[in-house]
């Protein structure tokens, strides 16, 4: 079913986020950090979104702000028909909970549990999560699933942590630079299994990165500047990612 | 200021929390070992010094009768530098407005209050003129107790006469540092006095003129005291001597040592238990914070500081801790010293009462509480002098879990992944597991063994007052009457039943141990008293020979069918041999028994009975009381229920007033150990904690984890702790026991559930304390930084 938007122009989807006046301010001791000046953006349900830009231009803190861990200092943003910048605490965690999937550049995965259990940990809190065994063969680690993280490769580990975001069949993956600690072989595969949940789930994929080449298969790239958005770039024939080279 | 220094005075800032309460734990030591041992110190330089200043003789007996001139013939035996002698008196008083009799022993004194040894110290007033019939001083105690004071008269019955008495003086002497009426449990200042008079006067009203009925003396140094006592009984047998006893066995004095000795236990097992717990914490804070350094120890190394000064700075951090601990734990200490000496003030009777803490006790305190961070810094420190700089500014390696049995247990439980995650984790650093368990375990046990000591008492006042003494009073007399008395008394109204008892002093010897001891009987058929053990089962008394009590067969190493020689002290000197028919374990004091009977056959003298037990109507109390008080043969007369209400009083005041320190210290060694623990796991889970939230976990859930652990450890600690001290309570008993009694080991089932649950509280709140920064946790922040 999701399938089914995946080849429709992004324009003509519906929003999964809207945001307006995005400002965030942090203080750090006596000198204050413009994150974000002013950010307005539209984002659609099921498109791949690439975020481009140098180190502080604000993108981690946009992806931050879209997945309810941190709050804007002013400006309004929206999920589908729920204002996220109205929420408390705990609406914040359950809207994480029921949809977002997050993917970072260390993996974060938990070392004390192996991988099938990493993925359990979201399961566990889900709706209607898949089986973790199935979560798991989705990234090709059937075989690991036993194994603990310190007895698989950084590739092996992000996978894991992918299958760990995308078990709860999230409406929305953030991904922040997942390649970033991997060669380019292991990334390709990371990002295919990312493009998959894209394309076969119909979620929706942000993906921060300085490696511009992954821009390429995006539907749309935000270059971050100075904590805005300084430019959109629309792809209109997007590569897959087992296509990609860095 | 050097950078290295500054580092550790932030690193001491930054984890104060830490710090604190691991000084906390060491201070507790340090306030336990000073208090102690302060107060130790102080009684026994008071005790030594008013021993000394006031001719504190170093041998006494008593004799029926025997002529002044005795004492000439004492102080010329081989070894003995002075002798005095003098006429000990008992009187029964009549004080106003009660119906109850006091009683006092009036001491001979010479003109003035003076006295070769034992020295009469006046407060306040002056001495008896020696002559002046009536003229007494009176114990500072019982004056205080009464509201006497110089110019108070009083009435007594002195030798079945009554005299009029005016006091003149209040004082303390060396002997009688500590007092108790003959007969009774309990001291009790309001009901007995200890009064010293005028010679001539006392002589002339007790009917002695020319002769005393106490001897003591004052050994030379070096001199044998087995050696002149056994001398010295040569001497006044023929006085009726009742067997010298030297200081060990002098009352005043081997209470006063067994109190001492309690306080030397405590310092031997107390003390110690925080300075493990403190010992522990320093292993595993600072083992903690030099993993988390490593990248600052490598650079340090990389800038050319030595492994020594490196390792130095991570000693100074504990040395650091250690001091915090021992300047709060001193200023504790010396001021729960300074109360509890004013609490000893109240039943040892000391005309000055140093308080001081010597130098050295802070000294050793702080030397024990150095040596015991050390200890703990050790491995850490090792640690750090290890690292070589390029391997320490690599970040550690991951902690690492393979499919251990742990893990494969909790599969099978079917544990959530957050159950897991818990479980793992305790397995992952069973090193740090095992100091939170042990830790908490060791307070449980402390505070456990200390509420055990009430049981204890109150097991033994349940033994004593319940089990053993059924009478409601109990009479006794001047000097052992025939059974006549038990007729007259019989005959009063309101008594229901009259039983007789006698002690009859004795020496027992074994080989070459001896032991002086009251032997001590009642009739076959008595139901009033019974002999009862520490379990509170009633021993029979045996139809023929001796029972003995447990701790008097040991320590004259004698086993059920032993004989033993014994010699009757007191008027006719009779030698025997006896068999030891069985023995008792009893709790209060080293006793011999006899069936009276038995006893009979031995003393064959017409006046059998020394003390009778009666049984009343309730109704008619008052009038049996005011009866016996006006028999001139009765001594004393002692209610069970009063001198119960006193032994509780003394249980309440004392014990609780010590258990309000024991309880905070006990908390405070749980407190140190869940908050070290817990802030160490937040601090080494605060990315797995940011990583639940992101993924959707409350904070609720994600304070699971972290409590989780906590709780499951404490949990763990809760059997062990109680183990602890079954073990520990039944340590502090024996190290406690003494001569003079032993407390059971009884405790009662609420004990183990009051440790437990004050232990769990001060646990929870701890650990709720460093939950609350969960609540705090910025998982942006987190999330950023790599471990």
């Amino acid at each position: 079913m999701p399938a089914l938007t995946a080849n429709k122009p992004p324009e003509s989807r519906a929003a999964a986020f809207t945001g307006h006046a995005l400002r965030k301010t942090y203080i750090t001791g006596e000198t204050e950090v413009h994150a974000l000046r002013g950010v307005d953006l539209e984002i659609h349900a099921g498109e791949v979104l690439v975020l481009l830009g140098p180190s502080g231009s604000g993108k981690s803190t946009l992806l931050n702000i879209i997945g309810g861990l941190d709050r804007p200092t002013a400006g309004q943003l929206w999920y589908q028909d729920t204002e996220l910048t109205a929420l408390d605490d705990p609406d914040l965690t359950r809207f994480r909970r029921a949809n977002i999937g997050f993917i970072f550049q260390f993996y974060n995965l938990i070392p004390s549990l192996t991988a099938e259990e990493n993925v359990r940990l979201v399961t566990d809190i889900s709706d209607d999560p898949m089986p973790p065994a199935e979560a798991l063969e989705l990234v090709g680690l059937s075989q690991r699933r036993q194994h603990f993280p310190a007895q698989l490769s950084g590739g092996e580990q992000q996978r894991v942590a992918v299958a760990r975001a995308i078990a709860k069949r999230p409406g929305v993956l953030l991904c922040d630079e997942p390649t970033g600690a991997l060669d380019s072989v292991t990334g390709v595969k990371v990002l295919e299994t990312l493009a998959n949940a894209n394309s076969e789930l119909g979620t929706t994929l942000i993906l921060i990165t300085h490696n511009a080449g992954i821009a390429a298969m995006s539907d749309r790239v935000f270059n971050f500047l100075d904590g805005q958005i300084a430019s959109i770039e629309v792809n209109p024939h997007r590569v897959p990612a087992s296509g990609l080279v860095w | 200021m050097r950078a290295l220094d500054l580092k550790l005075l932030r690193d001491l800032w930054r984890m104060r929390g830490q710090a604190f309460a691991i000084a906390v734990v060491i201070g507790a030591a340090m306030a336990t070992f000073v208090m102690a041992m302060g107060v130790h110190h102080s009684l026994t330089q008071t005790r030594d010094a008013y021993y000394d200043r006031n001719q504190f003789a170093d041998i006494f007996v008593s004799l029926s009768r025997a002529p002044r001139s005795i004492v000439d013939r004492v102080a010329a035996l081989d070894g003995v530098a002075a002798a005095e002698g003098r006429i000990e008196q008992f009187a029964t008083l009549e004080l106003p407005g009660r119906i109850e009799p006091a009683r006092a022993i009036i001491n001979s004194v010479r003109d003035g209050g003076v006295s070769k040894l034992n020295r009469l110290v006046l407060l306040r007033g002056r001495g008896p003129f020696s002559d002046k019939a009536g003229e007494v001083v009176i114990d500072k105690a019982f004056a205080e107790a009464n509201g006497f004071d110089i110019g108070s008269h009083l009435d007594a019955v002195i030798y079945g006469r009554r005299s009029k008495l005016e006091v003149v003086g209040i004082g303390l002497a060396p002997d009688y540092i500590w007092s108790i009426a003959p007969g009774e449990l309990v001291p009790d200042a309001s009901r007995f006095g200890i009064f010293w008079m005028g010679e001539k006067a006392l002589q002339g009203i007790s009917g002695r003129t020319g002769a005393i009925n106490a001897l003591s003396l004052k050994m030379e140094r070096g001199a044998s005291e087995h050696e002149i006592i056994r001398r010295l009984d040569a001497v006044v047998a023929p006085y009726g001597g009742t067997g010298a006893v030297g200081r060990k066995d002098q009352l005043s004095n081997a209470f006063l040592t067994s109190e001492l000795d309690q306080l030397e236990a405590m310092t031997k097992v107390i003390p110690p238990i925080f300075l493990l717990v403190s010992t522990f914490l320093v292993y595993v804070v600072l083992g903690r914070m030099i993993r988390t350094e490593r990248e600052e120890i490598g650079l340090l190394k990389a800038f050319g500081y030595s492994s020594a000064a490196v390792g130095g700075h991570y000693l100074k951090f504990a040395f650091a801790i250690a001091l915090m601990g021992i300047v709060l734990g001193s200023s504790v200490g010396w001021w729960m010293g300074r109360s509890m000496t004013g609490q000893y003030a109240e039943y040892y009777r000391f005309p000055f009462l140093y308080y001081q803490v010597s130098a050295s006790v802070f000294s050793s305190g702080a030397a024990l509480a150095i040596g015991s961070a050390a200890i703990g810094a050790l491995g850490g420190v090792r640690t750090a002098i290890a690292l070589a700089p390029a391997v320490a500014m690599a970040p550690p390696p991951p902690p690492i879990y393979h499919a251990g049995p742990v893990e494969r247990l909790g599969e099978k439980a079917g544990l959530s992944a957050v159950g897991n995650m818990i479980v793992r984790h305790i397995a992952r650093w069973p090193g740090r597991s095992a100091v939170t368990v042990s830790g908490v375990a060791l307070s449980l046990g402390l505070l456990f063994a200390v509420l055990q000591f009430i049981d204890g008492s109150r097991a033994m006042l349940d033994n004593y007052f319940f089990r053993a003494q059924r009478q409601d009073i109990t009479v006794s007399f001047i000097e052992p009457r025939n059974e006549k008395i038990l007729t007259e008394l019989a005959s009063m109204p309101g008594v229901i039943r009259v039983e007789p008892s006698r002690a009859v002093p004795a020496i027992l010897r074994h080989g070459q141990r001896s032991e002086r001891v009251a032997i001590e009987s009642a009739d076959r058929d008595n139901r009033l008293t019974a002999r009862v053990d520490a379990n509170g089962f009633e021993v029979p008394l045996p139809t023929a020979g001796l029972m003995l009590s447990l701790p008097l067969a040991k320590q004259l190493d004698l086993s059920p069918g032993d004989r033993v020689e014994v010699r009757l002290l007191g008027g006719r000197q009779t030698d025997m041999t006896m068999t030891v028919a069985s023995t008792i374990d009893e709790l209060i004091g080293t006793r011999a028994y006899a069936r009276s009977d038995t006893l009979f056959r031995l003393t064959r003298d017409a006046a059998p009975v020394g003390s009778a037990q009666l049984l009343i109507d309730p109704a008619y109390r008052n009038e049996i009381i005011t009866d016996l008080a006006n028999m001139p043969e009765v001594l004393g007369v002692t209610e069970r229920d009063t001198a119960m209400a006193l032994f509780q009083q003394i249980i309440d005041e004392n014990i609780m007033s010590m258990m309000g320190f024991y309880i905070s210290f006990a908390s405070a060694i749980a407190v140190g150990v869940v908050y070290n623990s817990a802030r160490i796991l937040f601090s080494e889970r605060a990315h797995e904690l940011a990583t639940l939230r992101v993924l959707g976990y409350f904070r609720s859930e994600v304070g699971i984890v972290l409590l989780g652990e906590v709780a499951l450890l404490v949990v763990l600690a809760v059997p062990v702790g109680c183990l602890t001290g079954y073990w520990l309570a039944q340590l502090m008993v024996s190290m406690f026991s003494s001569d003079l009694f032993r407390l059971p080991f009884a405790p009662e089932r609420s004990s183990y559930g009051i440790a437990i649950v004050v232990i769990l509280l001060a646990a929870a709140a701890t650990a709720l304390i460093v939950a609350r920064r969960v609540a705090r946790l910025d998982m942006v922040r987190v999330l950023k930084a790599r471990d």
